[in-house]
């Protein structure tokens, strides 16, 4: 594919001699919103680590862009336009909501614009703007979500990568987190997505990658895997 | 009466080192869990500075100070590319730099030892800034000019730290850094240097606490030992890694010291204040002042 | 080759226990002997140290106080009571783990850091007691009424408190073969302790604990209870050997509790290897010989070693030891890949 922004090929990695990637390949075309699928456990979220640069590959490419990012340190990475918003929030606790959201624009072709885009970023999530000045660890776990976020928005990256968005929030908070990720849709965003659950984003997604201890064993569109009750069961539970 | 206002005169004087030896600990600890064991002889050097730069390069006083205070900062960044820089990967970090900059120190101060025996031929040496025993009495206890410049000029430097940290970009970046340095690297902040940063920024304050011991005696190859041991105990007393707590930890232990030199005996000022330290920490072993406020838990 | 490996260390500690016996009558110069005997004194500490740090994960700088204050104690206990000093060294060695204890209750159970800095502090505390003491004692009044000391002697030290006594049995020529024996019998009793303690199920217990804590605390292994035992056994021996040094040079001072002698001390466990059985006798031996090599550049010696500690920490945190074990895993790979190609 010419037209792909993110192209992981052959990816392996591991901790400490134990293999948790295993020849994973994929690529995330401009504009499109890719998703990584899989029970909790099998490796996506190093996957999005190794894409991000804090955890180093062993083995394989990631090329962004054209150019080759594996092995990079993650803070040249986020400068390229790599933006994840990673598992579990990753908040700084002691930072008010406002300095957490500036700590997002830090680089600068970001920190120019900051003014301008937080009051989208107000508008887009408007909890956020309630609780400007208090300390992120005061806030509840939606709240924190929306800030991670908004957090990752505000850096401005050509692709944002999503470590289970939907983690442990109440269902009527996850509909607000798929209508923000529908929004970033639309604006014709490229995103990369790590769930859990294929209910959300069956209709959402443009290609699904099956991912099952460290390997990619499936993919397609939405519709193929509701068509495809036994990968359906397989992998993921019915 | 007249007790009371002498321990506090001289209490706050030594909770001004302390607090100015203490706060650059807290930020390097918080930045990435390093404890600086040169941190003495940083001290030490930020008085011999101002010595080299006044008598042998004839810089006038008032310029002596901040150039050495930038002095100190670089060797902050000497001490990270000599030590740190080499070991950030390595499994014990925590233990392993500890040893690593005890050997760097020693060696700093035999050095100095050496390299002073041949500049100045006697130590210790009167510190030019110095400015003797003028004083005038509150309360009927003189209190010098000396001790006035000292509180002001640390005041002034913990604001000017609290603005950067607060105000600024960088001084964000640092305690994103220390609060979680995974999501500030996602940030794209270069941890590498802010953890180059803040040892510049240690030492330097560490230099001006220096300084400020030295004009109280005389500039001395030893000095700042007992000092770097002083501004450990109150970091480990507020809590590692936490900034507010440092300064009031600071203040406490200036104060009992000062309590105790004055009503007790002198030599029992260090004997106090750990045995203190030893029984809050049994007490309430993450710190007597609550909840960090850098740093991670 | 493989044979060896695997009984290396008997093998090594038998050769070197002959050598060890041998050696006083060899023809050797008193002043090397006397340097010998020293490095086994240290050799007993730094191997103490290396338990409580090594094994048990204690990361002490007290190491050096406790054999400090086990000198002191004999010299007080000496000097005041006149008790003979055979008798002193085990309550010096009883003073240490009270000593250590006191000092583990306060911070065992707080993170590594903390425990680091404070028997540092510790350390310094004793340093400024002893060197600010400058009281005259009625006690040294007692033996002496002209002089005034201190009751710890202050930073001038103290003497006069006996010795081992062999000059009275081996005469005014031998009484260092005296000294050379005993404290290589300590040596010997250090580096038998240090192997029973590893293999134990003490031993086993600090390394389940290493290896994975969780699983270690789930099966009931309180780590706060083995590391108080190790560091109260070691410190035993630490401060005996704190006696032993005392007796033999008939004197103690100040700087038992200074920087310099922690630096000393650290080095040989650094370069030996940290963790290692043999680290600590191979640095104590190799800084020992490297302190008389370079007698003649002794103003230099303290950033010499400051520096040796600071690259064996960035280039080889295992010591010399664990680069052994490094190059003989390296040469098995190589000689069996040699042979199965």
């Amino acid at each position: 594919m010419a037209d792909a922004l993110l192209q992981v090929e052959g990816l392996h990695a591991g901790y400490e001699g134990q293999n948790v990637l295993n020849d994973i390949t994929f690529d995330v075309p401009k504009g499109q919103l890719i998703t990584l699928l899989g029970p909790n456990g099998h490796g996506k979220t190093t996957l999005l680590r190794c894409i991000s640069g804090l955890v180093k590959p062993t083995k394989g490419t990631i090329t962004f862009d054209g150019q080759r990012i594996d092995g990079m340190e993650a803070e040249k990475i986020v400068s390229r336009g790599v933006v994840m918003i990673p598992q579990g929030d990753m908040l700084f606790p002691e930072m008010s909501v406002y300095d957490n959201l500036r700590m997002g624009a830090y680089l600068k072709q970001a920190s120019a614009k900051f003014e301008q885009n937080v009051e989208e970023i107000y508008t887009l999530l408007p909890r956020l703007k309630e609780r400007t000045s208090q300390m992120a660890r005061t806030l509840s776990g939606g709240e924190r979500r929306m800030l991670a976020i908004g957090r990752g928005l505000l850096a401005g990256g050509d692709i944002l990568m999503l470590d289970e968005p939907s983690l442990g929030l109440a269902p009527i908070v996850i509909d607000q987190i798929y209508e923000i990720i529908k929004d970033l849709k639309k604006q014709g965003r490229t995103l990369l997505l790590v769930e859990e659950n294929a209910s959300r984003i069956i209709d959402l997604a443009e290609q699904i990658h099956l991912v099952d201890t460290g390997t990619i064993v499936w993919h397609g569109g939405g519709k193929e895997l509701e068509s495809n009750p036994q990968v359906l069961e397989t992998y993921l539970g019915g | 009466m007249d007790f009371f206002v002498q321990i506090i005169v001289s209490g706050l004087t030594f909770s001004a080192m302390y607090a100015l030896a203490a706060v650059g600990l807290v930020l390097v600890w918080g930045a990435f869990n390093m404890l600086n064991m040169a941190h003495g002889i940083i001290m030490t050097l930020g008085a011999y500075f101002v010595l080299m730069w006044a008598e042998l390069a004839g810089l006038p006083l008032i310029l002596a100070a901040p150039v050495a205070m930038i002095c100190g900062g670089l060797m902050g960044a000497f001490v990270y590319f000599a030590s740190a820089h080499w070991m950030i990967k390595q499994r014990d970090f925590e233990t392993t730099i500890i040893i690593a900059t005890f050997g760097l120190g020693m060696a700093m101060e035999a050095g100095l030892l050496k390299l002073l025996a041949e500049l100045f031929h006697s130590s210790p040496y009167a510190q030019p800034l110095s400015m003797g025993a003028d004083s005038f009495l509150v309360a009927g206890v003189p209190v010098s000019y000396q001790r006035i410049i000292i509180w002001g000029a640390a005041l002034i430097l913990i604001l000017i730290l609290a603005a950067f940290l607060k105000r600024t970009s960088f001084g964000r970046a640092i305690r994103a850094v220390a609060q979680n340095s995974d999501a500030a690297r996602l940030m794209g902040v270069r941890v590498r240097n802010v953890y180059i940063a803040v040892l510049a920024l240690a030492s330097a304050l560490a230099g001006v606490s220096g300084i400020m011991l030295s004009s109280f005696k005389e500039v001395h190859p030893l000095m700042g030992g007992a000092l770097m041991l002083k501004a450990f105990i109150v970091i480990v007393l507020a809590g590692l890694g936490n900034l507010t707590g440092a300064l009031y930890a600071a203040l406490l232990i200036g104060m009992v010291e000062a309590t105790v030199k004055v009503l007790i005996a002198d030599q029992y000022g260090f004997t106090a204040i750990l045995i203190l330290v030893i029984l809050a920490l049994i007490w309430k072993p993450a710190g007597i002042f609550g909840r960090s406020t850098v740093a991670r838990q | 080759m493989a044979l060896f490996w695997k009984h290396r260390d008997f093998v090594i500690f038998a050769i070197l226990l002959g050598v060890a016996l041998a050696f006083p009558f060899m023809g050797i110069p008193r002043f090397i002997l006397a340097a010998v005997l020293i490095m086994y004194c240290y050799a007993t500490v730094v191997s103490q140290w290396n338990l409580v740090f090594g094994l048990a994960g204690i990361f002490s700088l007290a190491q050096v106080a406790i054999f400090a204050f086990g000198a002191y104690s004999t010299a007080l206990l000496g000097r005041y009571l006149e008790m003979n000093l055979w008798y002193s060294f085990p309550i010096a060695g009883l003073g240490g783990i009270l000593f250590s204890f006191l000092i583990g209750l306060a911070c065992l159970r707080l993170r590594g850091i903390y425990v680091a800095l404070l028997t540092l502090a510790v350390s310094q505390m004793m340093f400024v007691l002893i060197q600010t003491d400058a009281a005259c004692s009625a006690l040294n009044k007692a033996i002496n009424p002209m002089s005034c000391v201190s009751f710890t002697g202050g930073s001038q030290g103290l003497g006069d408190f006996g010795s081992f006594g062999w000059r009275a049995v081996l005469g005014g020529r031998n009484w260092m073969t005296g000294d050379y024996y005993t404290m290589l019998g300590l040596l010997v009793i250090g580096l038998i302790v240090t192997y029973l303690i590893t293999q134990s199920r003490m031993g086993l217990a600090f390394r389940a604990l290493r290896d994975n804590e969780e699983l270690a605390r789930s099966r009931g292994i309180s780590q706060y209870k083995y590391q108080l035992l190790v560091f109260g056994a070691s410190a035993f021996l630490t401060a005996a050997a704190g006696g032993f040094y005392a007796a033999h040079f008939g004197a103690v001072g100040i700087n038992l509790f200074g920087f310099p002698l922690l630096l000393f001390l650290i080095s040989m466990l650094v370069v030996g290897g940290i963790g290692r059985l043999w680290g600590p006798l191979l640095g104590a031996a190799l800084l020992m010989s490297a302190d008389e090599v370079f007698k003649e550049f002794s103003d230099w010696r303290n950033v010499g070693l400051g520096i040796v500690v600071l690259l064996f920490m960035i280039f080889l945190p295992d010591g010399l030891a664990g680069g052994i074990d490094k190059l003989h895993k390296l040469a098995v790979r190589v000689f069996t890949r040699a042979r199965t190609a």
